[in-house]
């Protein structure tokens, strides 16, 4: 099949690579409209409040002020990004940083001058800071009032269970959010020769996207249009249009490239008031966040808290698991993006292990006042690897055993049914495969080397985790794609994905290309604009490869199907003798008998086109992604800092569409995932929930003197469910990394860290911990 | 006396001269982004700690958000938008767009000029090198390997030996 591809499996540069390159590419915030009023949020200063009075009178009338909205003047009318379940602004205020008023203005400076003399009276409330205080009895309320109604959106999970007693998310009854259970653990721990207890405490993060949000609007003639950093448009297209009591055609939502996203820009406050000002004051209105704004108005990795029991047979068999998880769901009344992420928590790592018969993992999403968290870059599954990984490392070495053996003997396999998918079979499992070869490349053997080479207080040590992610078949996902042939014979493709910079649309159009038969440069199109593309749920769950690109191929193959139509028709043949390929049609035996696709679009009346569409709720087989990470590590244990020495990253990526595109995104993910491991954390005051470095700096990303060279390694053994065997893998890379340098660290020094980031303090703590159980 | 609240003033951007009435307070980002719209020119943090902002100011890479627009009068300034553009592009630009070491973008034009300095003062630095030199600017999507080596291969473009 390989030696026939045009395209598909070419490390072709990417398409808007040079206007990326030389800053001629237009972001949200890169849009100037003439007579363009500037927008600023009036954000609380409280974690839980009451609006008492709102007094905006000093504001209005200062030179330069267009308008200002309070929480009396937006419609009462429900929206979100996950269901319906916020107004565009509230009475009630949950976080510190959440949305007062905004005022729009000729300026950005004259707009924050105007924000500083809005007048609020605030009646403070009692907060919750943490989810294990949370969920007491005696805990205050973090919500008190909750909308009358919220309307689930179709194609979303769980949506019966919503109660709001207590402040666990989930359950009416009460009892945790989630309950993955099968088997009986405490069964399975009698029968089990070894057991470990662990608890994990990992910190909140920020995805940090280097673009900060932006909204431009435009209202006129009661249509909208919103240039936004959002990677949900077609959700912020049906928020806008509810909130603005418009029909959805009347609003336009373009958000074609992104600076980074991972996941959290999704529609939010700042969208919807964007729009109502432009409205109200009849000028396009702009507002761009502050780094500190898109610190807090974000969608951050929860903080969580695991406290893990596993046991197993000295044989390597894996008998029981029993986990309970805290996890801070942020301030959303019904649960916003949280509640998905503690299903996921709670059956995904249970599908990998899958041959543990005994399992109990409740998951508590707890409402905080805090900002919201959510759906970051290996949702779900960063939260849960690391404690799982860890404790998998710990019961290899307990019975003696290989740990990647160990995790081997345990896994999941094709054919096996799925937890995290309820009613799939899984499809294809290249784990061990990806396991191996990355074992191989990092030298996996060498560890029983380092002893004798260690010197001194510097200790060396080599971990893995291994990993499962999804590549793209989410459950609730749905993608449509259009490809279209004009009379002049141009290929385009309309798809609904947004680029936060994985260059999806190059990937797309290699597959359109390939099914066509014509170059790379003959395709053509436009992305994420409402107004011109087919819906697409977003690109979410590294799913645009995948779902995206089933849709994409399929809309391709259905152009080729009318092209090859028409031809036979204008030529006289039969479809089965003709041959299709470099933009022309021709007569197998006859190949000068030929038309080329421009003189069939105007045949057929102007143009051809073809629709295609991928709902992951049709297919019985469900695909997932796999992956091991590896890091040889030094640790000081003079002083807890760690050197990465090396960090190969293994994955089955099914099929590299764009194999330079994919070690892209396999040596990103990696990178920000350690940035998880070891630096990253975003921290609040735990009296008054103020956030305490909100700052990019203090954010500790990793810079360009803090990653090594991370090696990717890739496994192309194909994918049954999408016709090129692509699976995507822009997120799952980040996983295993901390887990990974966790294991690496207990096989330089005895010394298991439970807590994340691991910065020097965390380490020294667990040196002198396990000093104190060795002695 | 009091001070002034808003200047005129004139600025030397990408080899033209353009003369902007601003207020005090305006950053030489401000006016770059909001009044002469070359946005090629981001911005990340607000205060001189990611380097999405970088420009050329008389060939030193500077932070355009902690330089007031008035401090940049009599300054020789260069953007992205004067380095290159799609019809003819600087080696740099080149080797970042092909070779997929610009990601999202947004770093993109701070890590080219912070590049660019670099090679007109050390026309073939070694990966440390790089590294040190670019270590203002940050990026959350490459793992910074591709970004090196782009940085490298346009440096032998430019040395001749491409």
């Amino acid at each position: 099949m390989s030696a026939e591809l045009l395209t598909v499996g070419q490390s072709v540069p990417p398409i808007y690579g040079i206007e990326k390159a030389t800053g001629a590419l237009r972001f949200p915030a890169d849009i100037n409209l003439p007579n363009m009023l500037w927008m600023k949020i009036l954000r609380s200063p409280h974690a839980h409040a009451r609006i008492v009075d709102v007094d905006a009178t000093a504001a209005e009338k200062m030179p330069g002020v267009a308008a200002v909205i309070t929480h009396k003047d937006v419609p009462h009318v429900l929206f979100g990004p996950y269901q319906n379940e916020i107004y565009p602004l509230d009475e009630e205020i949950r976080f510190v940083g959440d949305t007062v008023a905004a005022v729009a203005a000729k300026d950005w400076n004259v707009a924050e001058e105007a924000i500083r003399v809005i007048r609020v009276t605030y009646e403070v409330l009692p907060a919750v800071h943490d989810p294990e205080s949370g969920v007491r009895q005696d805990a205050p309320a973090a919500v008190l009032h909750y909308p009358e109604s919220h309307e689930i959106k179709p194609g979303d999970i769980r949506p019966d269970q919503l109660g709001t007693l207590g402040n666990v998310i989930g359950l009416k009854e009460g009892g945790p959010t989630v309950v993955n259970q099968r088997g009986d653990v405490k069964q399975g721990f009698a029968e089990s020769d070894v057991v470990v207890e662990r608890v994990f405490r990992q910190s909140e993060v920020n995805a940090v996207s280097h673009e900060p949000r932006a909204c431009v609007a435009v209202y006129e003639n009661d249509t909208c249009t919103l240039w936004c950093s959002v990677q949900d448009p077609y959700r912020l297209q049906d928020s806008t249009a509810r909130v603005l009591g418009l029909p959805m055609e009347a609003v336009r939502v373009v958000s074609t490239n992104l600076g980074g996203a991972f996941g959290v820009k999704v529609t939010g406050r700042f969208a919807v008031l964007c729009a109502l000002l432009a409205r109200k004051t009849g000028r396009p209105v702009k507002i761009w966040f502050t780094r500190e704004e898109e610190s807090l108005d974000s969608h951050n990795r929860s903080a969580l808290t695991h406290y893990v029991k596993a046991g197993a047979k000295k044989d390597g068999s894996l008998m029981a698991l029993n986990v309970r998880t805290f996890l801070d769901n942020g301030y959303w009344p019904y649960g916003g993006l949280g509640q998905n992420i503690a299903f996921a928590i709670c059956t995904r790592p249970i599908d990998l292990y899958h041959r543990c018969p005994n399992v109990k993992w409740e998951v508590f999403a707890v409402r905080t006042n805090r900002p919201s968290t959510g759906p970051y870059r290996g949702r779900a599954d960063a939260e849960s690897h690391f404690p799982i990984e860890s404790v998998m490392d710990e019961l290899a070495y307990a019975i003696q055993m290989d740990p990647i053996d160990f995790r081997l003997k345990n896994r999941l396999h094709e054919g096996d049914d799925l937890c995290s998918a309820p009613n799939k079979i899984m499809s294809t499992v290249w784990l061990e495969e990806a396991t191996r070869a990355g074992a191989e490349k990092i030298g996996w053997q060498r560890r029983s080397e380092f002893p004798a080479e260690t010197q001194g207080a510097r200790k060396k040590g080599m971990g893995m985790a291994m990993v499962i992610h999804s590549c793209g078949s989410n459950p609730a996902g749905i993608s449509e794609a259009e490809v279209t042939i004009d009379a002049a014979g141009r290929i385009s493709l309309f798809s609904g994905t947004a680029d936060q910079g994985s260059e999806q649309q190059t990937t797309l159009r290699q597959m359109v290309a390939e099914v066509l038969g014509v170059a790379l440069d003959d395709v053509g199109g436009c992305n994420a604009d409402t107004s011109t593309c087919p819906f697409d749920s977003g690109p979410f769950s590294s799913r645009t490869v995948y779902a995206t690109g089933i849709a994409a191929s399929r809309a391709a193959e259905e152009v080729k199907k009318r092209l090859l139509e028409h031809a036979a028709n204008s030529l006289n043949e039969v479809v089965a003798a003709l041959d299709i390929g470099k933009k022309t049609v021709w007569v197998r035996a006859n190949p000068s008998k030929r038309i080329d696709l421009g003189q069939l679009a105007r045949l057929a009346g102007g143009s051809i086109s073809g629709k295609g569409i991928h709902n992951a709720k049709e297919d019985r087989l469900f695909a997932y992604g796999f992956a091991a990470a590896f890091a040889e590590v030094e640790v000081d244990v003079e002083t807890g800092e760690v050197k990465i020495l090396r960090l190969v990253s293994s994955h089955d990526v099914g099929r590299a569409i764009n194999p330079m595109i994919v070690e892209g995104q396999i040596l990103g993910g990696a990178a920000q995932g350690l940035g998880y491991a070891l630096t990253e954390g975003f921290y609040f005051d735990q009296r008054t929930g103020t956030a305490l470095n909100q700052w990019f700096l203090d954010l500790r990303t990793p810079s360009i003197l803090d990653i090594p060279d991370i090696e990717p390694v890739m496994v192309e053994l194909g994918e049954p469910t999408h016709p090129f065997g692509a699976k995507g893998c822009s997120e799952i890379s980040y996983v295993g990394v901390a887990p990974a340098v966790a294991n690496a660290i207990y096989n330089a020094t005895g010394a298991r860290v439970t807590e994340l980031p691991m910065t020097p303090d965390v380490i020294l703590k667990a040196l002198h911990d396990a000093q104190r159980s060795g002695a | 006396m009091e001070p002034e609240e808003s200047h005129k003033i004139a600025l030397k951007i990408n080899g033209h001269v353009h003369t902007v009435e601003i207020d005090s307070n305006w950053t030489l980002n401000d006016v770059l982004r909001n009044r002469l719209d070359l946005t090629g020119t981001k911005r990340a943090c607000d205060y001189g700690g990611c380097g999405s902002c970088t420009v050329l100011m008389d060939g030193v890479d500077v932070y355009s958000c902690s330089i007031l627009a008035v401090e940049a009068q009599e300054k020789e300034i260069t953007t992205i938008e004067g380095l290159g553009n799609s019809e003819s592009l600087h080696p740099l630009q080149k080797s970042f767009a092909l070779s997929y070491a610009a990601q999202c973008g947004w770093c993109t034009p701070g890590m080219i000029l912070s590049a660019k300095a670099l090679l007109d003062r050390n026309p073939n630095p070694t990966e440390a090198e790089v590294r040190m030199a670019l270590s203002g600017v940050l990026c959350r999507c490459t793992g910074y390997t591709s970004i090196i080596q782009a940085v490298l291969e346009a440096g032998r473009v430019m040395r001749g030996e491409r």
